[in-house]
């Protein structure tokens, strides 16, 4: 589940925290006694699952790093640093590491921007503001690959709805191969993926602007304060958790791309699409590289450890 | 929130911007009841001469869609029913019960909260392998829950905790145990936390394409995402065929979203944000 990871651990970070700042408080000791079998016996089910499905893959990732492993040959053996060497030297992983950091880039302004954007609009209205709530999310229930689908066909050069409107409206020198050309292909992908994002992010914008404090735009117009001042002043300031809560979800989301490029492009041309995740699924279950996988795989759990910890800091740091 | 008594310059600004967005629906839409020839006319603006439902009942056919939709249905079932089974209890032992390893454990599910799933697939396959789960819905299905846990968890303790301890405190003295005071005491208080649980989890698990591409294989246990992508590939020069299977596959679920849709965003925004 992909939704809100980076907030529920802002959250739970600082409660931790404070906890431990305070030792054993009043709430410790009342609920302490009968602790440890109750709770065993309620968290088995869920540790049990996430132990076998989730903390041991992450263990072995971490071990395949260091070995030859071609998933058939299950005495693979120690060959230290030999598969980081080999990732430093691999110009595709660089590559696709380039194009991921783009790909983010691409969906933070396209996805976040939009979503910004209608909110502002949407937030305003009255008696419309259902009506165009549910209408603009309407892209985010289509699932990422059946998007795949869809966009794959707009963007068809010769009868694809992108072109052929372009030709209707007398643009005709403006139609493009826009996934042939490589120098196009990621920007065309993620448009797909953004189409599909934005919907979720809107919504959040939405919520954060129904909870600006009304008397704050009362004190502003008493002030004599332009619609635009008033956009400066109160609205942004007042979005600023929100907005890096949904920078940080966009980066994740864009880090975890993978059903779009897969389905439109596989990563080509000439590999101008690969994603670290598309290249993760070709080495490990086409050409069979678990060693070199799993440096990617290590790689892409650093970003996205990276991404959560700079926005929790800086999150912390807005709400204090 | 300033609201402005006329709506309507904001509402003419909006409706292009809502075409636009909107477009690729409408297109699919009338694409898919044209016939093969009129697809190959090319002209987006252009309605079909007779409306081909005729592609809807082959596509159907071809496709295997009954299969595909019911796939999806055990899929998002089995998910949201063992997401809530596994995570209400230890969200509730993580926020109410103090116990030795408790801070341990809180950091073993951030990280899983952080790491993608592509990162830990190559041992996942081979952990769904071992125990005879690959090419299986409930391989797929346990491979979800575990991904979902860490959010899950998060998302009923942070409800919890705002529950007053003095509730469990009167159940103890009553001398309810803990899986009864969750039961009897919580549950029936936490239908917000529920309710976005089920939501998200339902919405992640009908977006996933990796796991299911990875995991299952043959045809018949296929969720429908990966079942369309496979149809249009194999059938990628029948463009009707293509176009009418691509709606069966969205139309259903934005039909349900429309009657829901208020319970929905409340419970996706408010999980979003409190998780």
């Amino acid at each position: 589940m992909n939704m809100a990871k980076s907030e529920s651990m802002a959250g739970a970070g600082r409660g931790n925290a404070a906890r431990s700042r305070a030792g054993r408080s009043r709430e410790d000791v009342r609920l302490a006694g009968d602790g440890a079998g109750s709770a065993l016996l309620l968290m088995a089910p869920a540790l049990a699952v996430y132990a076998v499905f989730t903390l041991f893959p992450i263990a072995v990732t971490f071990w395949l790093s260091f070995t030859d492993s071609n998933g058939f040959n299950t005495d693979a053996g120690f060959v230290g640093l030999e598969n980081y060497r080999k990732a430093a030297a691999d110009p595709i992983l660089w590559q696709s590491l380039w194009q991921t950091l783009l790909w983010l880039v691409y969906h933070v302004v396209l996805a976040g921007g939009l979503g910004l954007g209608l909110a502002l609009a949407i937030a305003r209205l009255r008696r419309s503001q259902v009506f165009f709530r549910t209408a603009f999310f309407l892209p985010h229930l289509v699932s990422l690959a059946v998007v795949g689908v869809i966009w794959a066909n707009i963007y068809d050069p010769f009868f694809g709805l992108l072109n052929t409107s372009l030709v209707a409206i007398g643009l005709g020198g403006w139609t493009q191969g826009w996934l042939s050309d490589p120098s196009l292909v990621l920007f065309s992908v993620n448009v797909a993926s953004s189409w599909q994002g934005f919907g979720l992010y809107m919504l959040l914008f939405i919520a954060g602007l129904q909870d600006i404090d009304p008397s704050l735009y009362d004190a502003a117009e008493v002030d004599g304060a332009s619609a635009f001042q008033k956009l400066v002043y109160v609205t942004l300031p007042g979005l600023r958790e929100v907005m890096t809560f949904v920078m940080s979800l966009a980066m994740i989301n864009g880090l975890k791309g993978f059903a779009t490029v897969f389905v439109m492009t596989n990563g080509g041309p000439f590999y101008q699409s690969e994603l670290i995740t598309t290249y993760i699924y070709r080495l490990a279950f086409q050409s069979q590289d678990h060693g070199l996988a799993a440096v990617l795989c290590i790689l892409l759990s650093v970003l996205a450890i990276t991404i959560t910890v700079v926005f929790n800091k800086w999150r912390a740091r807005l709400s204090r | 929130m300033t609201m402005h008594k006329r709506e309507w310059p904001t509402v003419v600004a909006l409706a292009p911007v809502l075409l636009l967005v909107l477009a690729p629906f409408a297109w699919l839409i009338v694409s898919s009841l044209k016939s093969e020839i009129e697809i190959g006319q090319a002209d987006p603006l252009s309605l079909p001469a007779n409306l081909m439902w005729r592609n809807y009942q082959d596509a159907w056919q071809i496709g295997g869609f009954s299969e595909l939709i019911g796939n999806s249905f055990l899929n998002l079932a089995g998910v949201v029913a063992l997401t809530l089974l596994t995570c209400t209890p230890a969200g509730y032992a993580l926020s109410k019960i103090r116990f030795p390893g408790r801070e341990w454990l809180f950091y073993a599910f951030i990280l899983g909260l952080t790491i993608p799933i592509q990162a830990i697939v190559i041992p996942l396959y081979e952990v769904l392998t071992a125990l005879g789960l690959v090419n299986s819905l409930s391989g797929i299905v346990l491979a979800q829950v575990s991904n979902g846990i860490p959010f899950g968890i998060f998302l009923m303790r942070s409800f919890f905790t705002n529950v007053p301890d003095e509730l469990v405190e009167a159940a103890k003295v009553d001398g309810a145990t803990h899986l009864q005071i969750l039961t009897k005491v919580f549950l029936p208080i936490s239908t917000p936390a529920v309710q976005a649980l089920i939501i998200i989890s339902a919405l992640s698990t009908w977006n996933d394409f990796f796991l299911p591409l990875v995991v299952l294989i043959s045809p018949q246990v296929q969720t429908l995402p990966l079942g369309l992508v496979r149809f249009a590939g194999t059938y990628s020069s029948e463009y009707r065929l293509v176009f009418s299977g691509t709606v069966i596959s969205f139309l259903p679920i934005i039909l349900l979203y429309i009657l829901t849709q208020r319970r929905f965003t409340e419970g996706l925004t408010q999980g979003a944000i409190k998780g």
